[in-house]
């Protein structure tokens, strides 16, 4: 396997999708995208999630989409504002983590971005939540972190994994708030 | 004409006169020029004289004059008042199925100062209206520069203790969630205690103006400081009383005394404040003035601090802003302006209503408000706000807090820049604290025999913080504020005892550096000594109850808190891994790398150890703790703000898992099984630490949302009497049974990299089919025993899933 095929290996195994794993150990194996035409997956939006979990999972939800829709109008403040509480209602919500790495990377907070990835990723995964269209946005945002860090060859890879996999969304290398949403 | 007739016959005997006559007359001329000229020297001297004491009194008065300008220009120019900065908490957050009762709202309504409305129809805001299984209340505005609210009127649905539904009453919109306004929970003071909220003129409903010039200065707009006319209607009705019975100082005057002057009652003092009132005119526009008047006049008393100005007394009074105040309760405000205390709402509100009511009358008769709302104040019933007197405890935190604030903002600031700080405290968990810890110290006095006590008050700690974020959300460094303003949470450093021991046992277990050891691996409790590195001398761990119980597992060993296996343990790990580790955690004080650190003999304060225990809760991610939000200046413009830090991953989150089952076998069988047995249902988990001596107890414990640690002790170290389970275990099962209720939310998620098997609790092998005890362990993927029970005569002791199925379906054994 070559250098780029074991990166896409790792890559797919750190998104831990069943379908995930099995479409990019395809790849992986292949060693080249192009070999086999990618299986894609339609990316979470965090919207789909209201009215899943407890109560105060539920508000919490509600807040991070409020924090989004606040993204989305170019209020950066109030957004941090809305997940900042999401998180004090619930603060193992592995969206509110989501929703903040995105939020941070907008703003150029690369490093902290990071630690919020990790930490959705570290949630979502015990909480049986971490499927192929969680992890998708997971490889995007860690590219998107890498690049901002400098490791532009390995995000390239991230990149180019969350676009096969997602393209209408991560085509463009970028999440925005309404895509999150 | 008879004056030119005189004047001629002067002139004809002047003419007749001989020369003898005219030595005569010289000589009496010369006479008289000499007395008068003695007479005009003296004239002249004392003119001088008098003239050199005017001017130089006039140099005196003008100084004097020019000293009070000075006074008053840099007074009134400069930044006039000192406005201390208040701490807010964070907001309250309530949605449907939230325990309502136990989120304290109808307290938080209290504590608001909203007021309940009797009567039917609309709901003014900062009112709310109870009916059965209904709350409705019109919420005030939050003002803020990012996280802004709407005033607007909803809608509680209550059922069972819960929220059931909530309701915008304008729009019928149901809502998932609402955020509540943070409660400002106290105040930088400064040292004169001054507590004010500055309003603009602008902003000051014209009632309550009218109110004031009514009863106070009738013709402030007409006079230049000091109302002449008044001066002397007082003049002539003290004199007609034969004592003084009537004050005639302006606004200006009034301002003039409490801005610069002291109250004594005396001759210069009125006329150095007539003076300055003058002046204050002379040099400032009467909106000024007015303005200035209206946040400086002192209007009564919150417990020990001076509230001053119309803004705070709007809401010590009504629970509202000023710009919102009736014609009742503007009259009433104006009413207690004469003797605040005297006249006080909440003590004498008889006498408060009767002058309220005389003030209505005087706006009434001078025609500043009609008869008819006249008649609809004076019946308006007095409905005050509930006071809400800080609590001591509270003190800690914000001292907490003022150390993380950056150093621009010191001690002057915080006390007289009217900064608004958004802290992360949670005002239902710091009361819980406070609470429990109270409670907790006078139940271990009673039960501790007076002559056993050391010296000095027993003292204790309790801090709480979220694990995910490393929020803050209580902090009670000690017993009573007055009395010891030492923070024992953040300032103090003492012997951590057993609750260091996880630490060792993490190390130990840590993927990162290989583990030592698992769950079910046994250590022996055996006598065992150690050489002291660096001293000749030999360390002898003991355990508690001095008994030693052979080999016992890595999980008991911790459950019973036993010493001579955590000692074993350190030294097969080495002291350099555990204290590697505790650092990792986020342990900062020293930590000498000596045999006895395995059971706690370093100096930690409770914050770093809730920060350890923390990264544990968290996964294996180290939290930063954090007291603020943001601080937002007098203008409402966002200062200062502390974004939420992502923790750090510093732990194998497998490890830590690990470590948190242990601390969950610690409640449920071991040490700390007294949680249990207090009713505490869920994911708990703790460990308790008792020094020698019982000089330190300790109880630090955790669920997935919430870590707190509780210390107890004598400032100058002395035995508390009894152990931890017994003295710091209780306040933190009465602090979490407050905090959260009986049945904690959540679960201690499983991450990757762990398998549970089943294992001989007797050898620690896996237990197949035929072992005779078996009990579920959990371990680091790929660490689980080889070795079986009963043993496989197999090579390696381990059998194939195939082979015990069969085993199973034919009763091989």
């Amino acid at each position: 396997m070559s250098k780029e095929g074991m990166m896409r290996w790792r890559i797919a195994a750190s998104c831990k999708g069943p379908v995930l794993v099995l479409v990019l150990a395809g790849i992986a194996a292949c060693g080249t995208p192009q070999l086999a035409p990618p299986q894609t997956v339609e990316p979470i939006r965090i919207s789909q999630a209201l009215g899943q979990g407890d109560p105060a999972r539920r508000a919490s939800i509600r807040l991070v989409v409020q924090g989004l829709e606040e993204d989305e109008a170019g209020r950066p403040q109030r957004a941090r504002g809305s997940y900042e509480r999401a998180l004090q209602v619930d603060p193992t919500n592995p969206y509110a983590y989501l929703a903040m790495a995105r939020h941070d990377l907008a703003l150029g907070e690369a490093e902290d971005a990071l630690d919020f990835i990790e930490q959705a990723a570290a949630l979502f995964e015990s909480e049986g939540l971490r499927r192929p269209e969680v992890g998708v946005h997971l490889i995007g945002l860690r590219a998107e972190a890498l690049r901002a860090g400098g490791s532009n060859e390995e995000a390239q890879l991230y990149y180019e994994t969350a676009g096969d996999l997602a393209p209408e969304v991560w085509g463009d290398g970028v999440l925005s708030a309404s895509e999150l949403r | 004409m008879v004056k030119k007739k005189k004047a001629a016959a002067r002139r004809k005997a002047a003419r007749s006169s001989g020369p003898t006559r005219r030595k005569k007359s010289a000589a009496r001329a010369r006479s008289q020029r000499a007395v008068g000229g003695r007479w005009t020297g003296w004239k002249r001297v004392a003119g001088l004289t008098l003239l050199l004491v005017s001017f130089l009194g006039g140099l005196f008065v003008s100084r004097w004059v020019l000293e009070l300008d000075q006074v008053v220009v840099e007074r009134f120019e400069g930044r006039t008042f000192a406005v201390p900065s208040r701490v807010f908490s964070a907001p309250l957050i309530v949605y449907p199925g939230a325990d309502w009762q136990r989120l304290e709202l109808a307290d938080w309504l209290l504590r608001l100062g909203y007021r309940e409305q009797p009567e039917g129809g609309a709901i003014e805001p900062g009112r709310y209206v109870w009916s059965p299984g209904r709350l409705r209340v019109h919420l005030r505005s939050f003002d803020h520069p990012a996280r802004p609210e709407p005033a607007r009127e909803l809608i509680f649905e209550l059922a069972q203790g819960q929220v059931v539904g909530i309701l915008d009453a304008q729009s019928g919109q149901l809502m998932d969630v609402v955020v509540l306004e943070p409660e400002p929970v106290s105040a930088f003071l400064g040292r004169d205690r001054e507590q004010r909220d500055l309003v603009e003129i602008e902003e000051v409903p014209p009632h309550l103006v009218d109110a004031i010039f009514a009863v106070e200065d009738q013709r402030f707009t007409a006079h230049h400081g000091v109302d002449l006319r008044r001066v002397l209607g007082a003049v002539w009705a003290n004199l007609r009383a034969g004592r003084i019975t009537q004050g005639a100082s302006t606004l200006t005057q009034q301002l003039v005394k409490n801005f610069f002057l002291t109250p004594e009652r005396t001759f210069s003092r009125k006329l150095q404040e007539a003076c300055m009132a003058l002046i204050v005119e002379a040099r400032f526009s009467k909106p000024e003035i007015l303005q200035a008047y209206l946040n400086e006049i002192y209007l009564g008393q919150r417990g020990a601090t001076a509230v001053h100005g119309v803004g705070e007394a709007s809401r010590l009074y009504f629970g509202k802003s000023a710009a919102d105040l009736t014609v009742a309760e503007a009259a009433l405000i104006a009413a207690i302006i004469q003797s605040p205390n005297g006249i006080s709402p909440h003590r004498r509100p008889e006498r408060a209503v009767a002058r309220r009511d005389l003030v209505l009358g005087l706006m009434r008769d001078q025609g500043r408000i009609s008869n008819r709302s006249y008649q609809a104040a004076v019946a308006e019933p007095l409905r005050l706000a509930t006071i809400q007197t800080e609590t001591g405890e509270v003190r800690y935190f914000l001292d907490a807090l003022s150390q993380q604030l950056p150093e621009v903002y010191a001690g002057e600031v915080l006390t007289s820049e009217g900064l608004r700080i958004y802290s992360t405290l949670d005002p239902r968990l710091q009361r819980a604290a406070a609470r429990a810890l109270r409670q907790g110290l006078e139940r271990i006095e009673a039960s501790v025999s007076d002559s056993s006590k050391p010296q000095g008050s027993l003292q204790g700690c309790l801090i709480a913080l979220r694990p995910q974020t490393g929020e803050v959300l209580a902090l009670v460094g000690g017993r009573d504020y007055g009395q010891s303003q030492f923070n024992r949470c953040t300032q103090a450093r003492r012997q951590v005892g057993s609750v260091f021991k996880p630490f060792v046992y993490v190390a130990a277990l840590d993927r990162r550096t290989g583990p030592a050891v698992t769950l079910a691996s046994f250590i022996e409790d055996e006598p065992f000594e150690v050489e002291v590195p660096g001293d000749d001398q030999i360390w002898r761990p003991e355990n508690y109850d001095h008994i030693f119980r052979g080999p016992v597992s890595v999980r008991e060993a911790l459950e019973r808190s036993l010493n001579v296996p955590a000692a074993r343990l350190g030294e097969q790990v080495g002291m350099t891994r555990v204290v590697e580790l505790a650092r990792r955690l986020g342990i900062r004080s020293p930590l000498p790398a000596v045999p006895s650190l395995a059971l706690g003999t370093a100096e930690i304060s409770p914050l770093e150890l809730a920060r350890a225990y923390a990264t544990l809760a968290n996964g294996g991610r180290r939290p930063t703790p954090r007291m603020f939000v943001d601080v937002v200046e007098i203008n409402g413009m966002a200062q200062e703000s502390r974004p939420l830090d992502a923790s750090v991953a510093v732990l194998d989150p497998a490890t830590a898992y690990l470590g948190v089952s242990l601390l969950e076998g610690v409640v449920d069988r071991g040490t700390a099984r007294r949680i249990r047995s207090a009713g505490l249902k869920g994911p708990i988990a703790a460990k308790t630490g008792t020094t020698d001596d019982e000089f330190d107890l300790w109880f630090v414990g955790f669920t997935p949302e919430l870590v707190a640690v509780v210390w107890v002790g004598y400032d100058e170290p002395g035995p508390v009497g009894m152990p931890s389970s017994r003295g710091a275990l209780p306040i933190w099962a009465d602090f979490l049974k407050q905090a959260v209720g009986t049945e904690v939310r959540g679960r201690f998620a499983q991450p990757r990299g762990i398998v549970r098997v089943d294992v001989d609790p007797t050898s620690g092998a896996l237990a197949l089919s035929g072992c005779p005890a078996r009990k579920p362990e959990l371990f680091l993927e790929g660490t689980q025993p080889v070795a079986t029970c009963p043993p496989s005569k197999e090579r390696g002791g381990s059998e194939s899933g195939f082979r015990r199925t069969l085993r199973r379906w034919f009763g091989a054994d």
